[in-house]
């Protein structure tokens, strides 16, 4: 790699609200992303009004420009959007470091807020607009359906036992059972419940959805120089890279390879960027929309292979601090909460600093895949001082 | 039928196709330059830079690529909510390079797995269609 930001930026701040079941903030939409962003600015020890530059992704409605008044902005410098949903997340901090690098901005927000009351997302802002007619003509409605059948070729062709869908649930609400805030907090997921969940899409049962909900996360990136003299151990940013493969981008299921969800190319430019590779990853949150989609993710950033994957996502291999790939340590978006994955970004973040309720000891490299199966997505990998 | 307020999801190529599926006919549009079949639809070859496309028709026999069967809906897809749970598939079409589109499992699902023959049958547009015409699919019996 003769041009990276490779570890020129960090985030610094973490910050989120509860999570509220869906349709029941308290708080406006907007509420929500200034409580977030006014988090993680205290968390990091810098001034709200400092912060002049703003990155979401997908469908997010609170913009820079928005968030002005209520943050006292001094001057707002830098604001953009990346293209996609879940998958965006590790995008957006990329944009994030890049406007950092280049000296665009100086703090940069990247943040995510939904409040189902106020934005009504779930049934306007996605299914109405984003799903093609291919899909809605024919009983098929926005991801659900479409990862499932993704899923099931991925068991019955490419050979990937059921039974890991069933590990990445399980793991998700064991994680939750540490973590006070997650919304699986004091209820244990058995395999008899998981079993005896009814089906939603075949083969995914109840427990393999993530459900949304209402509240917001915010990270705070500085460049790496300022990041040094703040309050908190920086998360430094490796490699974050974004997008999608020749046969790839938006082609209505006809993308090969099929089964993939679109991280093959992004992980092998990850490891080439960072220098590191997957049996060097301490932790991973693996961004679960569905549970056979985080297999595949897992699958995609080389983790394991699809003929060893009944061997690999294994509860004891998944599990902190014990195994050899912790996952989803928060209780991930199946678990722990789903504001369109952007708890999994922050949980990443306490990896490196210490501070999770699923501690893995001594993590230094803590990986971020966002949303598989977007047509276009990104993932990410984070590390402390001395991963750079 | 041009009174049907049409789906903005994808990218707004393909209104041959459900003009073509309300005349009752199955066309797959096709790059009239290079040969390459072109699903989804889309405005430019992106394999040789052609504008140029044409609508054939295919025979609509294809194989269950994969399925899932439906127990749930959204409120995007109330119409459908009375027929749950239903199956639908993603079905390969060979004869059109491998083109794979989305469909309605209807009749006998005793055969249903992945590489199973399926035959298309054209609906006239129809509500649970969202106003537009549609293929349903069934299974072939087994020759053997």
């Amino acid at each position: 790699m003769t041009r990276s930001m490779r570890g020129s930026a960090a985030i610094v701040g973490i910050g989120q609200t509860p999570y509220y079941k869906r349709g029941t903030s308290p708080d406006a939409e907007m509420k929500l992303a200034l409580r977030a962003i006014v988090s993680a600015c205290d968390d990091a020890g810098i001034d709200p009004r400092d912060v002049d530059g703003f990155v979401s992704y997908g469908s997010e409605h609170n913009t820079g420009q928005k968030l002005v008044p209520g943050l006292g902005t001094r001057e707002l410098r830098f604001g953009a959007l990346a293209w996609t949903h879940g998958g965006g997340i590790p995008a957006a901090v990329g944009i994030a470091a890049a406007a950092i690098h280049a000296g665009q901005a100086d703090v940069v927000a990247v943040y995510r807020a939904m409040a189902e009351g106020s934005n009504q997302r779930l049934r306007v802002a996605v299914t109405q607009n984003d799903t093609p007619a291919q899909f809605l003509v024919n009983g098929i409605d926005m991801v659900m359906q479409r990862s499932a059948m993704r899923s099931r070729r991925m068991i019955e062709v490419d050979g990937v036992p059921a039974e890991t869908l069933e590990t990445i649930a399980r793991v998700s609400y064991y994680h939750a059972q540490n973590n006070s805030g997650a919304v699986g907090h004091g209820r244990m997921l058995t395999h008899e419940q998981y079993a005896g969940s009814r089906f939603i899409s075949e083969p995914y049962h109840l427990f393999d959805c993530s459900r949304e909900n209402d509240g917001a996360a915010a990270l705070i990136l500085v460049s790496a120089d300022r990041a040094r003299d703040l309050k908190q151990k920086p998360a430094y940013v490796l490699s974050v890279p974004m997008g999608a493969g020749a046969d790839g981008g938006s082609r209505e299921d006809n993308h090969e390879p099929y089964t993939s969800v679109g991280m093959i190319g992004l992980a092998k430019r990850m490891w080439a960027e960072s220098g590191y590779g997957p049996a060097d990853v301490d932790v991973a949150q693996i961004y679960e929309n569905f549970t056979g989609m985080a297999v595949q993710s897992i699958i995609d950033h080389g983790f394991c292979t699809a003929q060893t994957a009944g061997d690999f996502v294994t509860f004891d291999n998944l599990i902190a601090p014990s195994g050899s790939l912790p996952i989803n340590t928060s209780g991930g978006n199946i678990a722990d909460g789903f504001i369109h994955g952007m708890g999994s970004m922050v949980e990443a973040v306490r990896q490196i600093r210490g501070t999770s309720t699923n501690q893995v000891p001594g993590a230094k490299l803590s990986m971020m895949a966002g949303g598989p199966g977007d047509s276009m997505t990104s993932t990410g990998l984070f590390g402390a001082f001395e991963t750079l | 039928m041009s009174a049907v307020q049409r789906i903005r999801g994808g990218i707004g190529a393909d209104e041959e196709y459900w003009l073509a599926i309300e005349r009752g006919e199955f066309r797959i549009s096709r790059c009239r330059h290079c040969k390459s079949w072109m699903w989804p639809a889309n405005f430019r070859c992106g394999k040789c830079g052609s504008w140029d496309i044409d609508w054939e028709p295919v025979e609509p026999i294809g194989t269950i690529y994969t399925w899932t069967r439906n127990h749930a809906v959204s409120e995007a897809l109330a119409e459908r909510q009375a027929d749950l749970p239903y199956v639908t598939l993603l079905v390969e079409l060979p004869q059109a390079g491998g083109a794979r589109v989305a469909g309605v499992l209807e009749g006998d699902e005793t055969a249903l797995k992945i590489g199973a023959q399926v035959r298309g049958r054209i609906l006239p547009p129809s509500d649970k269609a969202k106003g537009y015409g549609s293929v349903v699919w069934s299974i072939e019996s087994d020759a053997a």
